[in-house]
Order: C-alpha cells, then structure tokens, then sequence
C-alpha cells in the first residue's frame, strides 16, 4: 500500500462499489503508454516482454499507489493478428503503416483463427503480462485491459478514411466486417476476463470527432451492447471509453450496459454527469497532453481540483481519472501530483469545503 | 436541349454538395462539350459546391464522411475539367503549402481534410503524406519556394517532431520566409507558442482562415 494511503485500491474500490466509506477517493490516472518511464524503459523495451509489460506497472503502483493497473492488448492488436503492418519505434506508441483489408468486399476471406490465443505471440505476451501481474498485486489492486471496442479493431484491419466512405457506400460489407471483429472481440475479451482483469473497452475511432451520431449509433451502439452483453456472461466487469468530443452521444454510450464510463478531456464533465451519471459512474477527465505532459505539478493540482467541482456529486459515483491514456514524455512528477492532489481534495468523507 | 451555362454550374455545384459522383461527371462533360470556359466550371461550380460543403461542415450539418465523399465529387470533376484549363491559367502562380503527419504516425484524416480546404481555397497544395522525415518538409519548402507547412499529427509520442521541423527551418535559414502551422488532436495553441510555430487550427475550416491571416490574404 502507498505511505500515504490507509486502505488498498481493492478495498477502496469495494467500499466504492458498496457505498461504504473509505480513505480518499479513488483515483485513475491511466498510466498505460508512459509506464516504462517508471522503470527507465522505452515503450518498446517495456512491450518486448509480458514480465516488462507487468513490473512498469508494478513500478508505477509503488510509486504513485494509483487505484488501477493498466495492460494492453492495444488498440491495433486485431488487425496486426490479421496482417495489418504496425511501425515499431524505439520509443513512441506504433502506427499502422499498411492495413490487413485492402478491399472491404474481401471480407470474407479473414480469418478468425489469426486472433486465437494459440496463433498470436503478442496477445499471448499481454495475457501472460496480466497473469504476472495479477498474481503479483492482484491482492491489493484492480488490473484493467486496455482493448479496442469494435469500431476501432475494423479501423485496424480497413483504412479509416474508407470505413468512412463504407459507411454510406458499402454499409452491408461494413457491417459484416463490424460483426467479425466482435466475435474476435469476445474471444479475446474472455480470456483476459478468466485471467482477472477488467475490460477497458475503447473505442478512439467511434468518436464524436469522426462520427456523426447516426453513424455511431448504427454502426457502433449496437455492437458494443452485444460485446457487453457476453462480458457480463463471462462474469466479467467493463469500463468504456471513447476518446475526444463525444458530447453528443455519451447518453447513449451509458446506454450499452457498460459498467463504468471514462470520459474524455474534450467533453464537459458537468454534462457527462447530467446525462449518464444517474446509471453509471463517471470516471475522467484531466487532459492527458495540456496538463500531464505539458503542464506543472500546480496545472495538475488545479485541473484535479477542477474535476472534483464538476462530478464529486455525480449520483452513481465518481472516480478521478485522466481523459485518456497517458503517452509520451509525461514528467512523473506530475502524476505523483495527480495522487497527492486526490488525496487532498477526495479525504473522505468529501467535503466541498475542500474544493469548491 | 442543353442547358445553359449557370444551369450547369449549379448542377456542378449540388453534386458536390450533395455527393453525387455520377451527377458531377455528367454535368462535367455536358459543360465541356458545351465549349464553358474549364476555369469557371471548377471556381464556380466544383469549388463553389466544397464551399458550401465547408460551411455546412462549419456549421456541424456536415461530418467528416460528408466532407470526404464531397471532396471525392470535386476531385472527379476536376479530372475531367482540369485538362481543358488554359496554360495561362495553369501558370498562375497560387501561394503554395507543403502538408503531411509528422514521421511516426499515419493518421492522416485531419490531414487529408486540411488539405482539401486549403486547395478548394486556392492554394497549391504539396501533401507529401503520412509518416513524414521530418527533413522532407524542409527539403520540399526550400524545392518548391513554400509559403508554409502545414504539419498534422494525433499522437502524443509524435508530437515532439513539430518542434524539430520548426527547428530545422531555422536551421536551413528559411524560417522567417515560411509559416508553420500545425493541428491534430493532442494539439494546442498552448503547444504551437512553445515550439514557436506561427499558428494551431482545432479544425480544417480554421485552418484555412489561419493560414489566409498569416500570409495577409483577404
């Protein structure tokens, strides 16, 4: 446990989930792409090897006592299964360079098989980096699993800018290519969920930047309530997540049965409580690039306390999180600010004299 | 009976609003045939249509496949019009702009929409793509005398790049004589002014305007 906590983020996050007190908030900065900054690693380095992959999260628990540890099975992962050319730099988060489906109406000819445990090293390295550390801190902190929604995973194996085209031209092959990656989603998700971790479903592609409402709603919703239908039959537990201004359609992510939501920087907390947070909690939402990366100790501190304002009083509860995955050179000093600031602002029981 | 020559304009011009490919090369050889003046038909028929459909994007009407599957119409129809341009007009010199994502990364929409704004506002667009050396935006500005470059990118990890292309500006000794302006979703005004870019747009019909206010046109 952190010196400067007094219960693990288990029993935090029991006493969460129970509506009983607890110590302090909880408190999620998602520590995913930066965490082999905590063990002097580059990202490469840390994704090399499921035992890597494990102890930078160790190391990022030791010294920031953050309530959730983070793998990834990643964003891209299905479309690498399947052919799709991913970049590997030494120390940045990989691209995609050529696309596993040249032609949409080739559909038919991919193969599920590619995205079994048995057929693909690097799921086998994030699962095995799951188990480690699972096994390692299991007892005292939540594992989550960073994973693509369905929407993302066709953008891994089709060419964005063509699923958008499909989307009015194709609509049928999309679909089909939509369908296919939710059954390889649920494989996939289940896995991680016997294992222990949490799904962290996102779904960056099926934003509100991107996507017109209609557009999500037909080719997204609709998949994501049946993927969270099977997680819950494998008894497993999902926070979803789309990145950047999804104003428009946070009433109806809470509506796919998630159990959790993350909500991006570019979205007003304030409306992500009003329009969701009588079902689910609410988690978000410093700015992981204006605050954590290129902010100070003193930015982060303001826009913790700033968050805290806005969803403290969310009615299904909130978590205090970053508005998306923390990348890049982030100055670990701020994330150790991150905490300390939680700890001041969220000491229970809460007290809006502290912060407002 | 053939139409005349704001009938078709207007029929170049809604089938790019509208996305209508097959309506655009109709109207597009019916204009030609019709011995139209090629120069027009693009300025006031296809342009004036991604124009239209930039407001409506301005104006959230329009989303990003729209703009896109416009776009698509304009570009088919400047297929066809493009060759029958006079060389007069061909030569007229334009203010040119080099575009592309910064080495590392390859998501390239927002870029492609800048790109797209920007030609449809009269500029002569060099894209050199996605995954970019950073010494090739140096290398093209100085090749075809560039107003300014235009850099995209969506992840944090690549950000830094930015900063070294400015550098390298400086470093080849043309940095006064070209802007630099840069977007992308982890992209701030905040950022720009640390790297010393001249500018940041949230967006491709921000850019345009920008880009227009930087180099004082109207």
């Amino acid at each position: 446990m952190h010196k400067d906590d007094q219960m693990t983020p288990n029993e935090r996050l029991m006493a969460f989930m129970t509506g009983k007190p607890m110590d302090r908030m909880l408190a999620m900065p998602v520590a995913c792409s930066m965490s082999g900054l905590a063990l002097g690693m580059t990202h490469k380095e840390k994704k090399s090897t499921a035992y890597n992959e494990a102890m930078a999260q160790v190391a990022c628990y030791e010294r920031f006592g953050n309530d959730l540890t983070i793998t990834e099975y990643g964003l891209h992962g299905v479309g690498a299964a399947l052919g799709s050319k991913m970049s590997e730099p030494e120390d940045a988060v990989p691209a995609i360079m050529s696309y596993a489906l040249e032609d949409l109406n080739d559909v038919d000819q991919l193969d599920m098989s590619k995205l079994e445990l048995k057929n693909d090293n690097k799921f086998q390295i994030h699962l095995e980096a799951t188990k480690i550390l699972i096994e390692k801190l299991g007892h005292e902190v939540p594992t989550g699993v960073l994973i693509s929604g369905p929407f993302t995973a066709a953008a891994s194996i089709y060419k964005t800018e063509n699923l958008l085209r499909a989307t009015r031209k194709n609509p049928e092959k999309l679909h089909q290519l939509i369908n296919f990656c939710n059954e390889g989603l649920k494989m996939i998700y289940r896995e991680f969920i016997k294992a222990g971790a949490v799904i962290l479903l996102c779904d960056p592609i099926a934003s509100g930047t991107i996507l017109h409402r209609k557009q999500y709603l037909e080719f997204v919703l609709s998949y994501t309530i049946d993927l969270m239908q099977d997680i819950h039959d494998a008894k497993g537990m999902v926070c979803y997540h789309i990145c950047g201004d999804t104003t428009a359609i946070v009433g109806d992510m809470v509506t796919s049965g998630c159990d959790m939501l993350s909500i991006d920087n570019r979205v007003d907390l304030t409306h992500a409580k009003n329009v969701a947070g009588h079902k689910v909690p609410i988690l978000g939402n410093v700015d992981p690039v204006e605050i954590m990366y290129l902010g100070t100790p003193d930015d982060v501190d303001k826009a913790v306390k700033s968050c805290i304002q806005k969803a403290y009083d969310s009615p299904s509860g909130y978590i205090l999180a970053s508005g998306c995955d923390l990348s890049g050179n982030i100055p670990l000093e701020n994330i150790d600010q991150f905490m300390e600031s939680a700890r001041k602002y969220g000491k229970w029981p809460l007290d809006p004299k502290n912060f407002l | 009976m053939s139409l005349s020559k704001e009938a078709l304009l207007k029929k170049l011009s809604d089938g790019v609003v509208n996305m209508e490919e097959e309506e655009v090369v109709e109207a597009c050889n019916e204009y030609i045939e019709a011995g139209y003046p090629a120069f027009d038909g693009i300025m006031e028929g296809l342009v004036d249509g991604m124009n239209r459909a930039s407001q409506l994007y301005d104006e959230e009407e329009y989303f990003v496949t729209d703009v896109l599957l416009c776009s698509d119409a304009m570009y088919i129809g400047l297929e066809i019009l493009s060759p029958h341009m006079p060389e007069s007009e061909l030569e007229r010199v334009r203010p040119k702009g080099v575009i592309g994502v910064v080495e590392g990364d390859t998501h390239d929409i927002g870029k492609n929409l800048v790109k797209i704004m920007l030609e449809t506002a009269g500029f002569e667009m060099y894209d050199l793509g996605r995954d970019v050396p950073l010494q090739s935006f140096i290398d093209k500005a100085i090749e075809v005398k560039a107003s300014f470059v235009c850099l995209s990118t969506l992840m944090t990890t690549t950000m830094p790049g930015m900063a070294t292309v400015v550098n390298l500006l400086k470093e080849a000794g043309i940095r006064e004589q070209v802007k630099v302006v840069i977007g992308g979703g982890p992209i701030s005004k905040k950022f720009a002014d640390t790297i010393g870019a001249d500018g940041y747009s949230p967006n491709a019909v921000e850019a345009v305007k920008l880009v227009k206010n930087l180099l004082n046109i109207a």
